[in-house]
């Protein structure tokens, strides 16, 4: 990085976070603070909901998967417009109706206090684990590759998102959120448009596009029943549904963003406008990674991304032999696509059928060969990181883009990371002070600059946690896997609760109390003794705890029943 | 207990204001109808490229 790519980064990030602690620096209002500002129109709440899902990991991660893969992680999100309408139409009115500053407010209404202290307590407990998460994804990865210290990355997003968090609430996220997704937007657009420029003369994008297909990188869809496969239709409608569902319409994080502005169309517009746009936008992220690995067919690849675990690990003879295999396999690799791409031109149906059977099986080598370098680095260290997809989008940015752009796309990096770790913030914040503090000082609640007060120190004492969590935690490799998996061990059962208090209008307290902590051990349960996609574990979850509720309802003895009258 | 409250009826009855759109049912169908139009096009995408 150059001084122009300092500009922009600092210019863009730095600037974006001190315009937010600027404008809402006279923030006094608890509500504008916990629900943002009642003008903001449905483009500002639609962009927020956008750029809190868009973590720095969707920027890192998922064009290597789909460089890796292919295309088909597109599925996943399948369930999400479905799950939005349901949101606009069930979920968001009610919270808008009830007035609540979170989502388990709602639950305390309609049930009881223990059912809403177990779902902010979920919320807490899955949201802050995963929090310490995403400020870490992002910042090893960047460290790794710029030659940064960790811990000094960590340290400056996590106090740079705290500061404007803490300063305006709700309001800053909102307000910053919307430049962030500009630049995320800008920076995006740009990589793909230096990468399609880069593709071989005459290759172009229909070129490439068929040379991923042929390799198998552009099935976006597969309908196969198999339920140990990951990625299918069924499993993104279905498992995708229950867990858009659960995250849109359960988790503090989101829904902090659209129960606010000027009226509930604004709010509604908002989710319309991420349910119309979600995939088509990580079709082109996933599409970016499968181009990507058409590009490094031509431009010789390293044999493993992550250079500086290689050369941490690679010091004797026989890894000089794998990069020089792999270097000949590249370039088999690349003789081969030029022949079936001259075959396919030919018109010629065994021709072309024989040169794409040798460019499969050129492919394969190469791919045989990254294994192998893998291998060697595990057995010349067993702890070695073997896992270098997320490297391949930073590897290309560094490597192939003008000075200022590559300043632009590390800001994107860094603008999705500040970007989803500040709704955290915020809905942490919220949820702890209203859920939980004015539940035991319920002769607080009245006085509003004490909440306010107190909801700015929650916020920054999660900010700070996040910030130790990442430091001094040990984290698993796959990190964005390893949040999803999180968020479907407690969403299922999350949503099962707020299914049951919209629809199942007999059963009380008690029962889906019960019900729901039953549900979540069957969950853990399963998680640690089965093999199957975990997007199936919203569903099991969420149909465990409606399903355990009416039972329960049903053989409750007369008293509790009585007792949650009197409640109620 | 406490029943299950019901979504406010005039929050329905409140046009969503887009240019086509009456009511918020219309919106609802035109984006389930977009969302099957994505999945049939990735669909072809799919059998065109694969």
């Amino acid at each position: 990085m150059n001084v122009a790519d300092w500009v922009v980064l600092l210019g863009t990030i730095v600037g974006i976070a001190a315009y937010g602690s600027w404008r809402t620096r006279h923030v006094r209002s608890l509500s504008t603070y916990l629900r943002g500002n009642t003008s903001t129109g449905w483009g500002t709440i639609g962009l927020s909901v956008m750029a809190t899902q868009a973590s720095a990991i969707t920027f890192l991660s998922i064009p290597g998967q789909g460089f890796e893969s292919g295309i088909g992680f597109v599925q996943n999100y399948f369930g999400l417009p479905l799950a939005l309408i349901v949101v606009c139409a069930v979920f968001l009115p009610m919270y808008r109706r009830l007035n609540v500053y979170t989502a388990y407010e709602f639950l305390g209404q309609r049930f009881d206090e223990k059912t809403r202290l177990l779902a902010a307590g979920l919320f807490l407990l899955q949201r802050g684990l995963a929090t310490g998460v995403t400020i870490y994804a992002p910042a090893i990865i960047i460290s790794t590759v710029l030659g940064w210290p960790l811990d000094l990355v960590i340290v400056f997003t996590g106090l740079l998102v705290i500061v404007y968090t803490v300063t305006g609430g709700s309001e800053a996220v909102a307000l910053t959120h919307k430049w962030q997704m500009a630049v995320i937007s800008a920076g995006m657009v740009t990589a793909m448009v230096v990468l399609l420029l880069r593709l071989p003369d005459g290759l172009g994008f229909t070129g490439a596009a068929s040379v991923a297909g042929a390799l198998g990188k552009l099935q976006a869809v597969d309908f196969s029943l198999d339920p140990s496969r990951r990625y299918t239709v069924w499993t993104g409608v279905f498992g995708g549904l229950f867990l858009s569902l659960s995250y849109f319409g359960t988790d503090q994080s989101q829904v902090q963003r659209y129960i606010g502005g000027a009226a509930l169309r604004e709010g509604r517009l908002g989710l319309m406008f991420n349910a119309v746009l979600k995939i088509p936008m990580q079709f082109v992220i996933l599409l970016l990674g499968a181009l990507l690995f058409v590009f490094y067919q031509f431009a010789p690849p390293p044999v493993f991304f992550n250079q500086v675990e290689w050369r941490r690990h690679a010091q004797d003879g026989r890894f000089r032999a794998i990069e020089a295999e792999h270097a000949s396999a590249v370039a088999q690799s690349q003789s081969a696509i030029r022949a079936w791409l001259q075959a396919r031109a030919s018109d010629d149906t065994a021709r072309e059928a024989s040169a794409r059977a040798a460019m499969v099986a050129a492919s394969s080598r190469t791919d045989a060969i990254r294994a192998e370098a893998k291998a060697a680095l595990v057995a010349a260290d067993p702890r070695a990181k073997t896992k270098d997809s997320d490297y391949v989008f930073i590897t290309f940015i560094l490597t192939q883009l003008p000075h200022g752009a590559v300043g632009l796309l590390v800001a994107v990096m860094f603008a999705a990371a500040l970007s989803s770790k500040a709704s955290e913030l915020a809905a942490l914040g919220t949820t702890t002070t209203i859920d939980f503090w004015r539940h035991f000082r319920p002769l607080a609640a009245a006085d509003e600059a004490r909440n306010m007060r107190v909801a700015r120190r929650f916020t920054a004492l999660w900010g700070v946690f996040a910030v130790a969590f990442a430091l001094f935690a040990g984290f698993a490799e796959n990190l964005i896997e390893a949040i999803n998996i999180l968020g479907s061990i407690f969403y299922g059962v999350l949503l099962g609760l707020f299914l049951v208090a919209f629809f199942l209008r007999r059963v009380g307290g008690s029962a889906v109390f019960f019900a729901a902590v039953t549900a979540q051990a069957l969950v853990i349960v399963m998680y640690f003794s089965l093999n199957i996609g975990y997007l199936w574990y919203n569903l099991i979850g969420c149909a465990a705890c409606i399903a355990l509720s009416v039972a329960l309802q049903a053989v409750l003895p007369p008293r509790a029943l009585d007792d949650e009258g009197r409640a109620g | 207990m406490t029943p299950a409250p019901r979504p406010d009826e005039r929050s329905e009855a409140e046009p969503p204001g887009i240019p086509g759109f009456g009511t918020w049912r219309g919106v609802y169908l035109f984006v389930f109808g977009w969302f099957v139009l994505v999945v049939i096009l990735l669909t072809v995408f799919t059998r065109i490229f694969s």
